[in-house]
């Protein structure tokens, strides 16, 4: 590589990216996803809407709605209706679950015959609907351990302690998953742009014509929109600490590395779809479709990994941001940093993501008319 | 007029088809896209992954492991120390770890409180807190504990919370979004970009005219996805059940791609070139699939996030598309999810109507 040429064509595509309105995307853009995310996505169970249909009212039947109604994670309403009644309303998405406390509650159960509690948990929205459901189950098993505490013989207790994230709180949780997917979102759409518009301009003549080698054309394209991504490292490392306040514990200098690491893997899946397609909107639906969905899906954020079976565990393993995401949760929550080897071979692992993607690019990038 | 109408929609038909790589990126996002989110994903907790330090001898505490089985909890996998099983917890091979130490077994044949000890990795929240509640369940059971008291539990319209048919059909969603704000807007601003899209303006054409019939055969090719996705993928292999009717469904999807190609439209006005846009739809779409309450319920977003989400059709059309595949609604009661799409979209679709159709 000519470094005189390589660093005129570098200078030319940056004051070309800082001249266009682009820049302002470029910074504007990671932002925003991350503040969007950071607090609309909630992945517990809170405020869920539970109406209480106590038949009952007697004083077992109002401890247990009291449970309900100081938990947390239900906005309880105790309503006397009938259950057609209660039907429509979960039918009308009003109202999430319903809890139906039999008329002789108190009675049956003192007198230790079986009863039952009815609960009906609006399940079209699968996940979580089974959350709740354990909600519901945790909160009426406490308010029965809570009563039969008396009879204690030869008890069970369970010491729990919760590891990362002590207070369970869902920034810590969610944040750093998020800046796997920005940075993997962001970097690529530009990159995925840069090649494919020249072709469709017709500018890419100019680099046909040119001395210019393949290698030096790429790193050409890859060396200005890595610069201007790189500030994103630092930006989205502020917001997370003093916006959304999740720990750090690891090392920086990892955190910066591995960044810079994924950023590079990004960009080159961006070029490398600018290589292969022929016009922009191809481009643009293709490098959505290769890197939102799996970005989001298999961060972390919404399901371990360890809980993935079958085709969507490969699958997992083969997009990047699977390797980044565990050394960000480990950077930013756990904090074991380069003692761990697994952390050690991520880096690695996305290295050669980097080097693979972009030598494809360079291979299957032509210099002549077809 | 309706010749001139025609006449371009079919225009922009034959050009969509002649870009092959187009028909086959959108071909593979309405049938593979959706089958691969249908079918890998997850989020329920299952297959929490268990391990497990014995201690003991082995009697109480297999048979409390015996009861960790499937489909939530994958055969949980023994270690030989305590900091073998956290090295495991670090590196995030296992959710949750057990501790059972040396007299956790003598304690509780002796009538005394015995403890198990649990490690939890609590970024992954929902799989920590269900394990738990089934340990606590399993306890209670175990130290035969009486509680006569029996909860029946209704999964309502989706008996076994199969969350396979939910991923499916809020993946097509999203994708119907994607494409019919980017089809559009890509329509729009390619003829911007090659400069004749102020020739068309000053054609003897009503522009008004040639905008509907662009946006329009834009729409058709969405709606041709939305057909063929629901046949082949969505009721075809993953059966999602239709406790409402499909047509009402159709015609949702229908105004929802309306407004999809309005807010396109809107996108095409402000980009100058097919960068701009793929960057403003991508700021204009992430907020509008994530945030439209397909992952997160709105109430429990932050309040500012809840009255933003007002403006996004895709809010009433997921509600909406819930509530007909699932819930079984009938049309009355579907009223607000048509008149939130109607209008929200019909304000969008007017602002970039009158936006794009300016010449200076």
């Amino acid at each position: 590589m000519r470094r005189g040429i390589l660093k005129a064509y570098i200078r030319k595509e940056l004051s070309e990216l800082l001249r266009s309105r682009l820049i302002i995307m470029v910074y504007l853009l990671p932002t925003m996803l991350m503040l969007l995310f950071g607090y609309g996505i909630r992945m517990e169970v809170t405020h869920a809407r539970i109406a209480i249909i106590d038949n009952d009212q007697s004083r077992l039947s109002n401890l247990l709605v009291s449970k309900f109604e100081h938990s947390k994670y239900f906005d309880a309403t105790t309503t006397v209706m009938g259950e057609a009644e209660a039907l429509r309303k979960i039918k009308q998405a009003q109202s999430d679950a319903i809890i139906m406390i039999p008329a002789s509650f108190e009675k049956r159960l003192l007198k230790g015959q079986p009863t039952q509690i009815g609960v009906f948990v609006d399940a079209a929205f699968p996940s979580r609907g089974s959350t709740m459901e354990t909600y519901v189950q945790g909160v009426i098993l406490n308010a029965a351990s809570d009563l039969s505490s008396s009879e204690m013989k030869g008890s069970i207790v369970i010491n729990q302690r919760t590891l990362f994230n002590q207070a369970m709180r869902d920034e810590d949780a969610i944040v750093p998953g998020l800046i796997g997917l920005v940075l993997l979102v962001a970097p690529a759409i530009i990159a995925a742009l840069l090649i494919v518009k020249e072709k469709e301009r017709g500018t890419i003549f100019n680099f046909y014509a040119s001395p210019l080698s393949k290698a030096e054309f790429i790193a050409a394209k890859l060396i200005p929109v890595f610069l201007l991504h790189s500030i994103n490292i630092f930006i989205l490392l502020l917001w997370a600490l003093y916006l959304f306040e999740v720990p750090f514990r690891g090392s920086f200098w990892l955190y910066w590395v591995a960044s810079e690491l994924y950023i590079f893997v990004s960009i080159s899946i961006g070029i490398l779809i600018s290589v292969i397609t022929r016009t922009q909107i191809v481009a643009v639906v293709l490098t959505v479709m290769v890197t939102i969905i799996p970005g989001f899906m298999y961060s972390g954020i919404i399901m371990p990994i360890s809980s993935m079976v079958g085709m969507s565990r490969y699958e997992a393993h083969v997009f990047p941001v699977m390797y980044y995401n565990h050394i960000l949760y480990d950077v930013f929550l756990v904090g074991e940093g380069l003692a761990s080897e697994k952390t050690q071979l991520y880096l690695v692992i996305l290295a050669l993501y980097g080097a693979f993607f972009l030598s494809l690019g360079t291979i299957w990038l032509r210099k002549e008319i077809r | 007029m309706s010749r001139i109408f025609w006449s371009i929609v079919g225009k922009e038909l034959i050009g969509f088809i002649r870009s092959w790589q187009l028909v086959l990126v959108v071909l593979y996002m309405f049938t593979m896209e959706v089958y691969i989110a249908g079918s890998g994903i997850e989020i329920n907790p299952r297959n929490v992954a268990v391990g497990y330090v014995d201690g003991t001898a082995g009697g109480l505490s297999q048979k409390i492991l015996t009861r960790l089985h499937g489909p939530e909890f994958l055969s949980p996998r023994r270690f030989n120390s305590q900091s073998e099983l956290s090295r495991a917890i670090f590196d995030k091979e296992i959710i949750v770890g057990l501790v059972f130490d040396e007299d956790f077994e003598k304690k509780w044949r002796q009538n005394k409180r015995a403890q198990l000890d649990i490690l939890m990795d609590a970024t992954a929240a929902s799989q920590a807190y269900t394990t738990l509640n089934y340990l606590q369940h399993i306890i209670l059971d175990i130290s035969k504990v009486n509680i006569p008291v029996d909860i029946v539990t209704h999964k309502l319209f989706n008996q076994n919370a199969d969350n396979h048919t939910f991923m499916a059909l809020t993946e097509l969603l999203s994708i119907i979004t994607m494409l019919s704000i980017i089809l559009t807007a890509v329509v729009f601003v390619r003829e911007k970009e090659q400069g004749t899209w102020d020739l068309m303006l000053l054609m003897p054409v009503n522009p008004k005219v040639i905008i509907l019939a662009k946006s329009f055969s834009q729409i058709i090719v969405v709606m041709t996805g939305i057909v063929i996705s629901l046949g082949f993928v969505v009721l075809g292999t993953f059966n999602v059940p239709v406790n409402g009717s499909l047509s009402a469904f159709l015609l949702l999807s229908f105004f929802f791609v309306f407004a999809g190609s309005g807010i396109g439209l809107f996108i095409a006005a402000v980009a100058r070139d097919v960068m701009q846009v793929a960057q403003l739809s991508i700021v204009v779409m992430m907020p509008m699939i994530f945030l439209s309450g397909a992952w997160t319920p709105i109430y429990a977003m932050h309040p500012v996030l809840q009255y933003v989400s007002y403006v996004s059709p895709l809010r009433y059309y997921i509600e909406g598309s819930e509530c007909i595949f699932y819930r079984g609604t009938e049309w009355i009661d579907l009223w607000p999810y048509f008149l939130g799409v109607i209008a929200v979209g019909g304000v969008m679709y007017l602002i970039g109507f009158r936006k794009i159709g300016r010449l200076f």
